[in-house]
């Protein structure tokens, strides 16, 4: 039987699962919106994924998690590795593309710089409270435009003359949007701006001050987005290279991360079937009042967090 | 007669100093809790949106100690070591004054606006004279409480300088953050113990000594104003090299930090730097993702072969 690893990405928007062997090839994928629940999420890419490899003799032997419910995920799959998405990312990308010299990426809530040197990342940068130029601002925009996500960064392309849009904001944004629309300009334009916009607000609020170097690689969800790939490359004046499996990066790092871990531990799909819970608590105990949360697996409780001092500390 | 000490600003700098005059005194005194989540709803509630999240927080403690004592203590600063301060300093009176205005509060004001070596003594004459104290008292806990404080700073920077050159397997980060910022339980705390929990020994620029700090920032800037933003410049200037990266902790909106910062990320190219800004939101997820991804940078950098 084949040794295999999995690698788990719980983001905001999607959650994105792979599963590589030995050799770091993916053998099953896929990508799917966490829909605000990210374990009913990670059970239904876990059916998913056994499906791709029932053909198989494959046993998945670490688990790897990542992305903003990695805590949570991590706990109910046992894993091996849990990891944040910056060095998830990271990993993911040099390990395919070994001399990328700075990444982009652009996810739902959250967008991140990551400068490498010699395959180390040596700097990064994350956006700070606020979500603007980031997936969601682009999936609301492109409602608003009534243009679906998919065929938004089609569009953009057929633009000659992209609008001027101000990104700083996406409360500004909006109004300049709809101010732009009533003025006469055209919806392609809009949507071009739009996208040079989101890459604007992104190189002035991240890449201020980083050495953005080639090759870049730019990944995410929005990377998707062949509108906001062009605007990219105006902007740097250089090629950005997409990869086709670029919005999997975190899972896959992650998953690269469990292999290089050296921790064995037998992974059962079954985790897909069994019952898991959350319980959350307000902690009377001082005046912190720490919000805890206690996972459970049937009546079993597997990890509890959330307490900033020993008096809220469950013990598991 | 009970005076209360709010545990916020200027409190950090100067507990003992100010602890042991009242002591040495003979006033009753009592210091309002650690930062919890109950002060920080009623700063949000009682401050305007303008201030910055440490002037926040002194209302807050300003309004746990409003019913538990006679006076509360409010601090007034405009130089130390002949360098200008934050103007909140200056305003905190004010401020204080305003926000509780209509609620007949006795304050116990400490003034301290001139320059000079006699100006601090001057500032605690004038409030042991409002006090109804006699000369021989004040002055003899200033002097004794000027002692202490000297001391205490003293034995900090050398503890601080220790920690810095002994040799470890852990990656040393050197912490900047202002005093009423890395000491306060809701906002500096979970970093220093989110660093240590991932293996790292902090470091805090801010014990480091403020005179040798303050004559080391002229290396780095010699036009930057303010007084605390100067001996934490000093502290990176003098000590940079001998620890693995820096960690820039600072609360929103402040105006010295958000331009030395600046400053800071431009001058200081050869660590790996984190800027952290930190307000009144509780998650700490965001935190926990970007102090593990600077450590794994840190880590990276060990294992990397040296060029």
């Amino acid at each position: 039987m084949k040794k295999a690893y999995l690698g788990i990405d719980i983001g905001s928007i999607s959650t994105k699962g792979v599963v590589i062997d030995a050799k770091n090839q993916i053998i099953a994928s896929e990508y799917l919106w966490t829909e605000g629940d990210p374990m009913g999420a990670v059970k239904r890419l876990l059916k998913s994924l056994q499906k791709q490899i029932k053909d198989q003799t494959v046993q998945v032997v670490a688990v790897g998690t990542t992305g903003s419910a990695r805590k949570l995920i991590g706990a109910m799959t046992n894993a091996t590795v849990v990891k944040n998405e910056i060095t998830a990312h990271a990993i993911g990308t040099t390990t395919l593309y070994p001399d990328v010299n700075t990444i982009f990426e652009i996810g739902g809530q959250d967008s991140k710089i990551i400068i490498v040197e010699n395959g180390f990342v040596v700097d990064y940068a994350m956006n700070t409270l606020c979500a603007a130029g980031t997936g969601s601002f682009l999936s609301s925009q492109a409602h608003r435009l009534g243009v679906s996500v998919a065929e938004f960064g089609a569009i953009a392309l057929t633009s000659k003359h992209p609008t001027n849009i101000a990104a700083r904001c996406t409360v500004f944004a909006e109004s300049d949007l709809v101010h732009k629309a009533q003025m006469g300009h055209k919806k392609e334009d809009i949507i071009a701006g739009l996208c040079k916009a989101v890459v604007t607000n992104y190189l002035n609020n991240l890449g201020k001050g980083k050495r953005i170097k080639a090759p870049i690689v730019f990944q995410g969800g929005v990377s998707k987005n062949i509108g906001v790939k062009k605007a990219f490359e105006e902007a740097v004046g250089c090629e950005v290279m997409v990869d086709p499996n670029g919005h999997l990066m975190g899972a896959f790092g992650v998953a690269v991360l469990a292999k290089q871990a050296g921790i064995e531990r037998h992974f059962n799909f079954n985790v897909a079937d069994l019952d898991f819970r959350t319980k959350g608590f307000e902690c009377p105990k001082c005046a912190n009042h720490c919000e805890i949360i206690c996972v459970y697996q049937g009546n079993k409780l597997l990890d509890a967090w959330g307490n900033k001092c020993d008096n809220g500390a469950v013990r598991v | 007669m009970k005076v209360g000490i709010p545990r916020a600003l200027l409190y950090y700098k100067y507990e003992k100093l100010w602890t042991t005059f009242f002591d040495e005194c003979g006033i009753e005194y009592i210091i309002s809790p650690e930062t919890n989540k109950a002060i920080i709803n009623d700063a949000a509630n009682l401050a305007i949106d303008e201030t910055c999240l440490p002037t926040k927080i002194l209302l807050g403690h300003i309004n746990w100690l409003k019913n538990q004592c006679d006076y509360i203590f409010i601090p007034r600063v405009e130089f130390v070591y002949r360098a200008q301060m934050c103007t909140k300093f200056m305003a905190q009176i004010d401020l204080v004054m305003n926000t509780f205005r209509g609620e007949h509060l006795k304050f116990l004001f400490y003034n301290l606006y001139k320059k000079g070596p006699k100006a601090e003594y001057k500032a605690f004459k004038k409030m042991g004279k409002y006090l109804g104290l006699k000369k021989s008292v004040y002055k003899y806990a200033y002097y004794t409480a000027k002692q202490a404080q000297v001391y205490y700073e003293m034995f900090r920077a050398q503890n601080q300088l220790q920690l810095l050159q002994q040799p470890t397997p852990q990656n040393k980060v050197l912490v900047v953050a202002h005093a009423y910022n890395i000491g306060d339980k809701f906002v500096g705390e979970p970093i220093l113990r989110t660093l240590k929990n991932l293996g790292c020994r902090p470091i805090i620029a801010e014990y480091f000594d403020a005179r040798e700090c303050i004559q080391a920032s002229k290396q780095l800037s010699r036009t930057l104003p303010w007084a605390y933003n100067q001996h934490l410049l000093g502290a990176i200037a003098l000590y940079h090299e001998q620890v693995d990266g820096i960690v820039i902790l600072t609360t929103f909106p402040c105006g010295p930090d958000s331009m030395v910062n600046e400053m800071i990320v431009r001058k200081i190219k050869d660590k790996p730097i984190l800027t952290l800004t930190m307000d009144t939101q509780d998650g700490s997820a965001g935190l926990e993702t970007r102090l593990e991804s600077f450590v794994d940078i840190l880590n990276f950098q060990k294992e990397r072969p040296h060029a």
